[in-house]
């Protein structure tokens, strides 16, 4: 008999859905997981594998200090794949005076919930990574922070999952939610019903038109990035590095490539966006972006660029809860296109949602849905 | 930004041939080629292709090539070479990356006639240097004058194996033996045979199991596959080579249609991942299409015809032809399509091993199948192999239905009839007098026609046949007849060598034998 | 992408002689690897690509694309047009990103 019912379903098979079906799996729970297309493949394999705290807004740093203090030191063990996760700190830069602001006022906020970030001088930045060039007047620096692989971490949750006993069912469209008996326990998809105790929709972009089926809404959009690969090179830097401009952000795998993400704000204006196609002028202006921190990179080769979608939210903050209109759903969307880093956190979050109705181990009271509704 | 009507992405014979036709019909074409110069493949084919006149066959690729540039010059085609298109974007626009400066274009259409890249297969080894693709063979010989090896495996018989085996053995080269895992040779029976004739053996149902030496290629270990190509345990032989060329197909370079978003599709019988396309060659993407081997792989002669075909269509949707003209060149280069799209080596009847008859009913040798050669029992059942007037006459050797007739053409004296369908056996008229001006031996592409003459002198006859080697013997030279499968069958002296500029290099050896080896000598070897 | 079900396989993981074959040559990955990358649930080229890196190298896969989708076609007992085929991605050679970056149409002027 074929799968179509489970404790938990989830809807969307990337690095939410795959680390949370680990996690409620590892526990028994009955878990299937329903995907679109492959697995990983929206944001979660399309993102520059930042494992970022700075310059998060303090309303979900928790998340990231969690995951960077409890679990992405021995996620590789845990999940029995190299997740290529390298904590050498993060280095944002600034070219400029009104840069400096930038990172000043970010550092500020961060310092002040507990994280360990300072403002440095360009010097002191060359001193940990010396292909800069010169111009970069200013750094903020958080030790702490790191990278990782976000295709192997993301398949690995995957791979660990069906290890303990998950099930996904790829190649299949989630067209809407069903209530039955006031609960939210029916998925309505183009392969007919999938059943189960507990919804939980973390499809990224996707999840808003599904929860409009249950009459949720959240100010959520799709925003477009571009990112650049290199051909291998021996290691120059082991940093995660981000502009204060924006030019560019991302880091040297441990396979020796650049992968470096931007845009040039026209990838929202490409009209073919379900096929992730590029803009034509948004690797030329990362890779002036690139020239201009690292001249050293000039004649390194590029030879692949992509492009992906993150689900944007008005206020750039996730939405993690337990939607109290619709028993049974939970969600978590809405990442705005920092969400790698902190998934192997909010797995655990959505776990302790779903099993036990809250979030016990980590603080996502401030993420909640209702933010954006009428209070009363 | 430049924009143009016509962008076409690869001077090949696809892409050239498109160019030229767009170019004539007015419209404003322009042609981006990666490399340093055009012609595609065309420029390392010293062979002499198939067809029929109006598929240039019985011409060698690289003068194909040199008549393309001529004609694109002459009509003002612009080919921009080193010039390497990195991407096409919506609306198609065209990145092309000159030197160390990146351009954008924008066109109304777009031709995407990039070609085909080599077919690897693993084994243990294969990373091994000294193991390379057959056309990488054929590059370092036919453009670069270098020898890519001494002794040599060839590893595949379809047709660039065979034609590329048969240019080591010009080039010097000792090909120690053609394998293939398939149970039939891939490739056309009289390019098998002339690689066999040379004494090459054929080991069909065969496959490559290992590249010994290390740091470079010392041996290859080869051994027999069963039903599912598996190898069999305990059919291992190690030959000594230092080289290993693997011929064992093409894969379309589609890249750059995948990039633009065409719907895509693995077909096999076009040789892998490709662009899906309308009948006018046209991709999911309007007014963005694909022709020759990126298509689906064929010969360079239906590349031709495709991309002119391609250029019609665009020539049609941007105002430069009448609805009426182009059906009529539409339909035109059809038929010309679909008659080299006939035959047992057609792409609906490529990789069918349950042939057995030629269309016309006689009996496929399955010697030439397996072995590369065809015996003498096997000849028998085709009549122009049987002619035996008096005098000087053509056998013709040609047992398989190949879309060809350019012997019919060079026979000045209605010797020998193709028909209309030039996928048909030619047939020799018996009635007609031949003159044994060697005409008919020169032009065959498969060098299938030998001219013999069992009356030459009492107890001895001769036989004429296509020589295309380094040193050329000389009259009066001495030496030995072999049979179609290499081996020696008697002596020989040669008593005529001819050559003609009509003949194009083909040299015409006259070798007198003993008359009872008339039917089984037919080549030479000093 | 049709439908795929994708549960832990029960049977253990069955290596074969040849599996230390090299296939992508570009990232050095092998038959074995890649068997067991769809042991472990990678059903698709692009998984496959994305757990091991095949077809990541400087050739984009087309060298190796046939050949892995024959391996993991086999693996599943499916066809080989089952299991996708890699997105041909600009640029489709490589190029430096001082060339990149000198493309001569600007989209925005540096400040």
């Amino acid at each position: 008999m074929e799968k179509r019912t489970a404790d938990v379903i989830i809807i969307g098979g990337g690095i939410m859905g795959c680390s949370t079906a680990y996690r409620l799996a590892k526990e028994g729970v009955d878990v299937l997981v329903l995907e679109q297309k492959e697995i990983g493949n929206g944001g979660s394999c399309r993102n520059a594998g930042g494992v970022r705290q700075s310059a998060r807004n303090p309303k979900e740093l928790q998340l990231a200090m969690y995951a960077v203090a409890n679990v992405w030191p021995t996620l590789s063990d845990e999940l029995e794949v190299n997740t290529e996760y390298h904590q050498k700190g993060n280095l944002r830069l600034g070219l400029t005076e009104s840069d400096i602001k930038v990172l000043e006022n970010h550092t500020a906020k961060s310092t002040k919930v507990g994280l360990d970030v300072k403002m440095i001088s360009g010097d002191e930045a060359r001193e940990i990574c010396p292909y800069m060039s010169k111009e970069v007047i200013a750094a903020s620096w958080c030790p702490t922070d790191g990278h990782a692989n976000p295709l192997k971490t993301t398949l690995g949750f995957y791979r660990k999952a069906l290890q303990y006993g998950a099930t996904f069912i790829t190649g299949v469209k989630v067209l809407g939610l069903k209530k039955v008996k006031g609960r939210c326990t029916t998925v309505v998809t183009d392969d007919g019903e999938y059943v189960g105790n507990n919804v939980l929709l973390c499809a990224g972009y996707y999840s808003r038109a599904i929860a409009n089926t249950v009459g949720i809404d959240a100010p959520v959009e799709r925003q477009f990035n571009e990112v650049v690969v290199t051909e291998a090179c021996p290691e120059m830097f082991d940093v995660m590095i981000g502009v204060a401009g924006g030019e560019f952000y991302g880091h040297q795998s441990e396979h020796g490539s650049f992968v470096l993400g931007g845009n040039s704000g026209l990838q929202a204006f490409t009209s073919n966006n379900d096929k992730f196609v590029t803009n034509s002028l948004t690797a030329p202006t990362i890779s002036r972006g690139i020239i201009k921190y690292f001249p050293a990179l000039k004649d390194v080769k590029i030879i692949r660029t992509w492009s992906g979608h993150y689900d944007q939210c008005i206020d750039v903050l996730p939405i993690i809860d337990n939607i109290p209109e619709v028993p049974g759903l939970t969600v978590a969307f809405g990442f705005s296109g920092h969400g790698f880093g902190i998934a192997p956190a909010v797995s655990i979050a959505l776990k302790e949602l779903i099993m036990e109705g809250e979030s016990s181990t980590i603080d996502i009271s401030q993420l909640s849905y209702d933010r954006f509704k009428a209070k009363g | 930004m430049k924009r143009h009507e016509l962008i076409v992405i690869g001077a090949g014979p696809a892409g050239l041939s498109a160019a030229i036709e767009a170019a004539k019909a007015g419209i404003d074409v322009v042609v981006f080629d990666e490399n340093a110069r055009p012609g595609g493949q065309l420029f390392k084919q010293i062979h002499k292709f198939f067809g029929s006149k109006e598929h240039h066959a019985k011409e060698r690729g690289f003068r194909i090539g040199e008549d393309l540039l001529k004609e694109a010059e002459e009509v003002g085609v612009r080919v921009e070479l080193n010039s390497t298109v990195m991407g096409i974007y919506e609306n198609k626009e065209v990145t092309v990356r000159n030197g160390d400066e990146v351009d954008h274009y924008k066109a109304d259409k777009i031709l995407i006639a990039t070609g085909a890249a080599e077919n690897m297969i693993p084994f243990k080894g294969w990373d091994t240097p000294g193991v390379i693709g057959a056309g990488a063979a054929q590059a370092l010989m036919n453009l670069q004058g270098v020898q890519p090896g001494s002794k040599i495996l060839m590893v595949g018989s379809g047709n660039v194996g065979l034609v590329v085996s048969l240019q080591l053995l010009q080039a010097g080269c000792e090909v120690v033996a053609v394998i293939d895992a398939a149970p039939r040779v891939g490739g056309y029976g009289v390019h098998a045979a002339k690689v066999a004739r040379t004494g090459v053996p054929f080991y069909l149902s065969h496959t490559i199991v290992e590249a010994k030496g290390g740091d470079r290629v010392k041996s290859a270990v080869i051994a027999e596959v069963d039903n599912h190509f598996q190898p069999i345990p305990g059919t291992e032989k190690e030959l000594d080579v230092d080289t290993i060329c693997i011929a064992v197909g093409l894969s379309p370079m589609s890249q750059l249609a995948s990039n633009a978003t065409c719907d895509m599709a693995l077909m096999p019988k076009k040789g892998g991942n490709v662009a899906i396309l309308n009948e006018y060659g046209e991709t999911s993407i309007p007014g963005i299409y694909c022709a020759g081997d990126v298509a689906g792989i064929e010969e360079a002669s239906s590349a031709m015809i495709q991309g002119r075909r391609v250029a019609d269509h665009v020539a049609l949707s941007l105002g430069y032809l009448t609805h009426d003209e182009f059906e009529q060149k539409y339909d035109n280069a059809t038929a010309a399509l679909n008659q080299l799209r006939q035959g047992m080596f057609s792409p609906a009847n490529k990789g069918r091993t349950d042939l057995t008859v030629t269309d016309e009913g006689y009996p496929l040798s399955m010697s030439l199948l397996k072995k590369g050669y065809m015996t003498e029992a096997e000849l028998k059942a085709f009549p122009a192999a049987q002619n035996s007037a008096p005098g000087i006459h053509p056998v013709i050797e040609c047992t398989q239905n190949i879309p060809c007739n350019p012997c019919q053409d060079a026979c000045k004296f209605d010797c020998i009839k193709v028909g209309a369908d030039i996928v048909k056996l030619p047939e020799i008229n018996t009635e007609s007098k031949c003159t044994g001006c060697g005409m008919c031996v020169a032009s065959c592409s498969g060098q299938a026609i030998f001219l013999i003459n069992e009356d030459y002198e009492p107890g001895y006859a001769t036989v004429s046949l296509p020589y295309e080697f380094l040193p050329l013997p000389k009259k009066g030279d001495k030496g030995k007849a072999l049979g179609r499968d290499g081996s020696p069958v008697c002596d020989a002296e040669i008593v005529s060598v001819r050559s003609a500029p009509a003949m194009d290099k083909t040299q015409i050896l006259t070798m007198k034998i003993p008359l009872e080896y008339v039917h089984a000598a037919r080549f030479y070897k000093a | 992408m049709s439908k795929i079900v994708r549960t832990q396989k029960k049977e253990p993981f069955v290596p074969q002689p040849d599996d230390d074959m090299i296939i992508c040559r570009c990232e050095e990955i092998t038959k074995g690897e890649i068997r067991k990358a769809v042991y472990d649930g990678m059903t698709t080229m692009n998984e496959v690509k994305r757990w091991l890196r095949s077809g990541m190298g400087l050739c984009q896969g087309q060298t190796c694309q046939r050949l892995v989708q024959n391996i993991i076609a086999r693996e599943l007992n499916e066809s080989p047009a089952e299991v996708g085929m890699i997105q041909g991605r600009a640029p489709v050679r490589p190029v430096e990103i001082l060339t990149f970056s000198n493309n001569k149409t600007d989209v925005k002027e540096d400040e």
